[in-house]
C-alpha cells in the first residue's frame, strides 16, 4: 500500500471521530457557558458560590490535566469512562468554564434600566432574564463565544494523550509507521485551518443573522 | 391609591423622610422638586423597584407593601414610564409593546398584537415604525413607544419619572401631548416633572418635593404663583429664571 493511500484513509477515520467530538462538545458547552453565565449573576449566594467554583476550577486546571483526570483519575475511583467521553467531558467543562465569563460579562454590560422596565411590566426574574437579558447577553458575548469554538476545534486535539483516535492521533501512528512529518502534519494543519474557517464563517452567519440596529459590533 | 408614610435610605442618606398621599381614579399629581429630592426614589418605591424601607401603599384595596402580595402580579396595574425610556434594545416597537401581553398577561399572539397596535395608535406611532428597533426611533417616538408599552398592560395608574428629560426641547412637545391626551381621558397619573407650564396645564394637584419631603401641596396655579413656603419660592425662582433665559 502507498503512503497516501494508506494516510488518507486512515484520516476519513480520524477527521470522523474529531468532527463526532466537536458536534457534541460545541453545543453542550456552550449551553452549558450560557448556563453558568447566567448562574454567576442571578444565582444567589450558593448559585454564585457553586458557579464560581466550577470556573476557579476548570478555569485553572490545564485542559490536558483534566482531560487526565477525567480518564485516568475517575478511573482509579473505580468510574471507567471511555475515552471519548472522557474528553468530551474535559472539553465540555473546560470551555464552558471560559464561555460563562463572556456571557456574565454580557448580562453586567447591560443596563439595568432594562431590568427595571422588565419588572415594571410585571415579568418574574425568570421571565426577565429569558425574554430580556440573555437575548441580549447572547447576542454581545457571541464574538467571545466564537472565538472559544475555534480553541475548542483546536484544543480537541489534545484527547490523543487518552487515546481517541481523532486526527491528531492518526497523524502520529501514522508518522511512526511512514515516518514523513511535513506531509503528515501539513495535512493535518490544512484540515484543521479548514475547520476553523468553517465554524467562524458559520457563526459569523449567525451574528448576522442575530443582527439587531443598535448591536452593531466592530470585527 | 394611598401612600402612607414611605421611607427610604440609602446607607446613611435618608431619601424619602415619611411620604403620605393619596391619589383619586382619575385624578392627575404632579410632583416638581429640585434634583436630589426622592422624586425619582419616590415614583420607584411605588410601583416596588426600590423597597421601601417603611410605610405601606395600597392600590384599589391591595396592600401592594404586604410580604404576602405577589408583586409581579400587582405591577401590572401600574403603569412606569422612565426618565431613559428603557426599550427593550432586541425588539421592534410593537414587540415591545406586544411582549408583556404575550409573556406576562400571556394572550395569544394576534391577539396581543391587536391590542398594541391600538395603544400605538393611540400615541401616534403610526405604522411605518412599528416593525423599527428602538435604536431607529428619535427620543420622542422612543418614548410614546414606551407610553404605549405601559398602557397595553391596561394599568389602574401611571407613574411618569420625567418622562421629557432626557429629550432635546423640540421633542419634549409630542410626548407631553400625549400624556395630557391620556390624562384628559380620565388615566390616573402621577407624573414627575420639570415643565411647570405642563404641570399647571394638566395637573389636579402639585405637590412639591424637597429633602425628601412634601413641603408643599395643592391647585398647581396657587402653588406656583403664590407659594407659601420659602423652599417653593426658591426652587421656582430658579426654574422660572432658566426658563425665562431659554424660551
Amino acid at each position: 500500500m502507498n503512503f497516501w493511500q494508506d494516510f488518507l484513509f486512515k484520516l476519513v477515520g480520524g477527521v470522523t471521530v474529531t468532527l463526532k467530538l466537536l458536534s457534541i462538545t460545541i453545543p453542550v458547552s456552550i449551553i452549558l457557558g450560557i448556563f453558568i453565565g447566567v448562574l454567576r449573576v442571578y444565582g444567589g449566594k450558593i448559585g454564585v458560590l457553586i458557579a464560581n467554583f466550577y470556573v476557579f476550577i476548570f478555569r485553572g486546571f490545564p485542559l490536558l490535566v483534566t482531560m487526565m483526570i477525567m480518564f485516568f483519575g475517575l478511573a482509579d475511583l473505580g468510574i471507567m469512562l471511555e475515552p471519548f467521553w472522557a474528553a468530551a467531558t474535559a472539553i465540555i467543562l473546560c470551555s464552558s468554564a471560559y464561555q460563562s465569563e463572556y456571557v456574565k460579562t454580557a448580562i453586567l454590560s447591560i443596563e439595568e434600566g432594562q431590568s427595571l422596565a422588565a419588572k415594571a411590566l410585571g415579568m418574574s426574574s425568570f421571565q426577565e432574564i429569558v425574554y430580556i437579558i440573555l437575548p441580549q447577553a447572547v447576542r454581545i458575548a457571541l464574538p467571545g463565544i466564537t472565538n472559544e469554538i475555534l480553541y475548542m476545534i483546536l484544543y480537541s486535539s489534545l484527547a490523543y494523550v487518552i487515546g481517541v483516535s481523532e486526527i491528531f492521533s492518526v497523524a502520529m501512528t501514522m508518522n511512526s509507521i511512514w515516518f514523513r512529518p511535513g506531509e503528515i502534519f501539513g495535512t493535518i494543519a490544512l484540515i484543521y485551518l479548514l475547520m476553523t474557517s468553517v465554524a467562524s464563517f458559520a457563526f459569523r452567519k449567525i451574528e448576522d443573522k442575530l443582527r439587531i440596529p443598535g448591536f452593531e459590533r466592530i470585527r | 391609591m394611598k401612600v402612607e408614610n414611605l421611607r427610604k435610605r440609602f446607607g446613611d442618606e435618608e431619601v424619602l423622610k415619611g411620604i403620605s398621599f393619596d391619589v383619586m381614579r382619575g385624578e392627575v399629581k404632579a410632583i416638581m422638586g429640585p434634583s436630589g429630592a426622592g422624586k425619582s426614589t419616590l415614583l420607584k418605591c411605588i410601583d416596588l423597584l426600590v423597597k421601601p424601607d417603611e410605610g405601606r401603599i395600597w392600590l384599589e384595596g391591595v396592600e401592594l407593601t404586604d410580604p404576602t402580595v405577589d408583586v409581579n402580579k400587582q405591577r401590572r396595574k401600574i403603569g412606569f414610564v422612565f426618565q431613559e425610556f428603557n426599550l427593550f434594545h432586541h425588539l421592534t416597537a410593537i414587540e415591545n409593546v406586544m411582549i408583556g401581553l404575550r409573556k406576562v398577561k400571556k394572550l395569544p399572539k394576534d391577539k396581543a398584537r391587536e391590542l398594541a397596535e391600538k395603544a400605538l395608535l393611540r400615541v401616534h406611532i403610526d405604522e411605518s415604525l412599528w416593525n423599527k428597533y428602538p435604536a431607529q426611533l428619535s427620543g420622542g417616538q422612543k418614548q410614546r413607544v414606551a407610553i404605549a408599552r405601559a398602557l397595553a398592560m391596561e394599568p389602574s395608574i401611571m407613574l411618569y419619572d420625567e418622562p421629557t428629560s432626557a429629550l432635546d426641547p423640540q421633542l419634549t412637545g409630542e410626548v407631553l401631548q400625549v400624556i395630557k391626551e391620556l390624562a384628559d381621558s380620565g388615566m390616573t397619573s402621577i407624573i414627575v416633572t420639570h415643565e411647570v407650564g405642563f404641570a399647571l396645564e394638566v395637573a389636579d394637584e402639585l405637590m412639591i418635593m424637597v429633602g425628601g419631603r412634601i413641603i408643599e401641596r395643592g391647585r398647581p396655579a396657587e402653588v406656583v404663583y403664590s407659594p407659601e413656603s420659602e423652599s417653593t419660592k426658591a426652587f421656582f425662582r430658579k426654574v422660572l429664571r432658566v426658563e425665562g433665559t431659554t424660551r
